[in-house]
């Protein structure tokens, strides 16, 4: 991913699809930092945190507890400084109407999560790619 | 005007009068014999003048009357008087070619004994009265027979008549309702605002109300349900208008109509809950399996080196289960998918869709896949259609065990449905099986030998009987299989909207 920027914000609650994101980025040798925050609640203090860097996307997990993806998009959606921000949704639901919420609520891509692990390096490596090539707003 | 009528009676005598005269006149003697008869009365009879003079009153009735009849002529004799129409019913003319007339005599006595009598063929007024007779008994028929209580109302709202329905539903006898006010029947149990109000504003405009539902709680009887219907009949001549009021119960029906709305709501919800409850449960089991998954692969990554040949092959296995329940819950979730959209029916072509579903599966170079020539297009959801040809045709390529593997696939027109058959010349299924083969997650080989989720047929099962079709397996083990299912025709619709 682009090196201009830092850090990827990983908003995920489950532990082991967590550090699956970590192996897979090592594995693909991405350099931008991994911040990891466990739900939509945390990943709106991280974001409004100006001590924190900002980052320069959300891989965000729909099911999650206190706040869920879908709550999340909407209010990152709603707030000016934020919704520049690309999110891919990083998820297990196959479900259209989750698809269509999410792309509803302007999320840049829909991923769902494999079971099997080397294509989940795969999925990673294509948002890595996406994002190395798309220009995006300083 | 007096002067020139009694003019034209000066000039002539009586005996012009009965020539004139429109009605058959005869005179008879005391003892009947007839002395004279009018030309009306050999028109009637059919007798010339002379004929008539030979000939008693009795020889004009069928013999049957004659012997009373002669009785009564004795009595007349003994006390003669005026006698006109309709005083003596039944009498019966008979005429010269032995046919039969209704009729009616009238009598004016004349000098020693003699009488004129006139006879009128009354056979058309008859006629008329026998058809009364008949619509009226009709009519008490089917105010009778009717499963509506009927009641009909004068001008006053009195009580003119009702059937037995109205009596038994509304618990009232026939002495304590007719004559008396609707409104005012048994403690006032019709005296509903509702139905002033229908009765006293809006029949007299309209003329006719239909289907007035009312709900009542009445006197002694409870709560009902009674579906009104009103007709006002204008009164003929001096008769002021009726009121005719249809009541139909509909208590029952209400009641099983709000129950049968409660269990359709009611499986609706069990229905949502179970798809949430797949949807949920599957989604809920992905995440564990997905861990398990992971940390095996990375173990297996890893630490290869400090594992043994066997440690690796179990390592190996518990990936390969990971991947198969990955394909059950996947399996689950297609076959609670199923139904949940529906897509419009559409021309489809058969041989197109055919082509598109074998491309796609891709059959290996050993296997012929032929699709029989002129198969029509037919209307159907399309998706639904394609789905159970994918998953029969998938299943034959599967299964296929000879050196040159055979699939035909044909479409029959049955009338009514159109049948779908997909042949192989597998290793077929012995017919024990023929049942279980379509329920979820059954298989018949090992998983380890064919990777299969067993939900393919259970899915081609719910799919075709969504439709309204059925499904079925004909099979030699050993030699091969043929699937059949059947699609009920749809009418091909003008698009209009979109479908549900």
């Amino acid at each position: 991913m682009k090196t201009t920027c830092k850090a990827i914000l990983l908003v995920e609650d489950d532990q082991v699809d967590a550090m699956t994101v970590r192996r897979a980025l090592k594995e693909l040798h991405v350099a931008n930092r991994l911040e990891h925050v466990e739900n939509g609640e945390e990943a709106l203090a991280y974001l409004r945190d100006s001590e924190k860097e900002r980052p320069c996307l959300i891989l965000l997990d729909i099911n999650m507890p206190v706040m869920n993806g879908i709550e999340f998009l909407q209010a990152v959606k709603a707030a000016p400084g934020l919704k520049r921000i690309p999110v891919v949704a990083l998820t297990t639901s196959d479900e259209q109407k989750d698809k269509v919420e999410t792309f509803e609520l302007g999320v840049a891509g829909y991923m769902r999560k494999p079971v099997d692990y080397q294509q989940f390096v795969e999925i990673i490596r294509t948002i890595d790619a996406y994002w190395t090539l798309s220009e995006s707003p300083a | 005007m007096t002067i020139g009528t009694q003019d034209i009676l000066i000039k002539h005598n009586a005996r012009w009068l009965m020539d004139i005269a429109a009605d058959a006149m005869l005179i008879a003697d005391a003892d009947g014999h007839i002395l004279m008869a009018n030309p009306a009365a050999e028109r009637l009879f059919g007798y010339t003048r002379d004929e008539f003079t030979t000939f008693t009153v009795e020889d004009l009735i069928p013999q049957r009357f004659r012997a009373s009849h002669s009785d009564k002529r004795a009595d007349y004799v003994k006390q003669p008087s005026n006698r006109t129409m309709g005083t003596e019913p039944g009498i019966v003319g008979f005429r010269q070619d032995g046919g039969e007339f209704a009729a009616d005599v009238s009598l004016s006595p004349l000098e020693e004994g003699q009488v004129l009598a006139t006879v009128y063929n009354i056979t058309r007024h008859k006629q008329a009265e026998l058809a009364l007779v008949a619509a009226r008994e009709l009519a008490e028929s089917i105010v009778t027979t009717i499963q509506e209580a009927l009641v009909v109302l004068d001008a006053d709202d009195r009580v003119i008549s009702a059937n037995r329905v109205f009596y038994r539903v509304f618990r009232l006898t026939e002495e304590e309702t007719l004559g008396q006010v609707f409104f005012e029947l048994h403690q006032r149990q019709w005296d509903i605002p509702e139905l002033r109000q229908l009765l006293a504003e809006v029949l007299p405009q309209q003329r006719k109300v239909d289907a007035f539902e009312l709900q009542h709680k009445f006197p002694g009887i409870g709560s009902r349900t009674v579906l009104i219907s009103a007709r006002l009949i204008e009164g003929a001549s001096n008769r002021s208008a009726l009121t005719v009021l249809t009541l139909l119960n509909i208590t029952g029906r209400k009641r099983l109509e709000a129950e049968q709305a409660r269990m359709i709501h009611e499986l609706k919800s069990v229905n949502e809950e179970l798809t949430n409850f797949a949807y949920v449960v599957s989604h809920d089991l992905k995440a564990p399996l997905r861990a398990i998954g992971s940390l095996a692969d990375w173990i297996a990554a890893d630490q290869q080196d400090r594992l043994d040949a066997e440690g690796q092959e179990h390592l190996r296995l518990l990936i390969q289960r990971v991947r198969r329940m990955d394909a059950l819950i996947d399996g689950v979730l297609r076959y609670s998918r199923i139904g949940r959209i529906h897509e419009a029916a559409v021309e489809v072509d058969l041989n197109e869709v055919l082509h598109e579903v074998i491309d796609s599966l891709a059959p290996p170079a050993h296997i012929a896949v032929r699709i029989a020539a002129g198969l029509p297009s037919i209307w159907v959801e399309k998706t639904a259609v394609q789905q159970v040809l994918q998953n029969l045709i998938a299943n034959a390529i599967r299964y296929l065990d000879k050196p040159q593997g055979r699939i035909e696939i044909d479409c029959a027109d049955q009338g009514e449905s159109w049948r779908f058959n997909v042949a192989d010349n597998g290793p077929g299924i012995e017919a024990r099986h023929f049942e279980r083969i379509f329920q979820l997650f059954q298989t018949l080989n090992s998983r380890d030998r064919v990777e299969s989720t067993g939900v393919g047929l259970a899915i081609v099962k719910k799919i075709v009987e969504q439709h309204g079709g059925l499904v079925w397996v004909e099979s030699v083990p050993g030699q091969g299989s043929t699937f059949f299912f059947t699609l009920p025709k749809t009418i091909p619709k003008t698009p209009k909207g979109e479908a549900k």
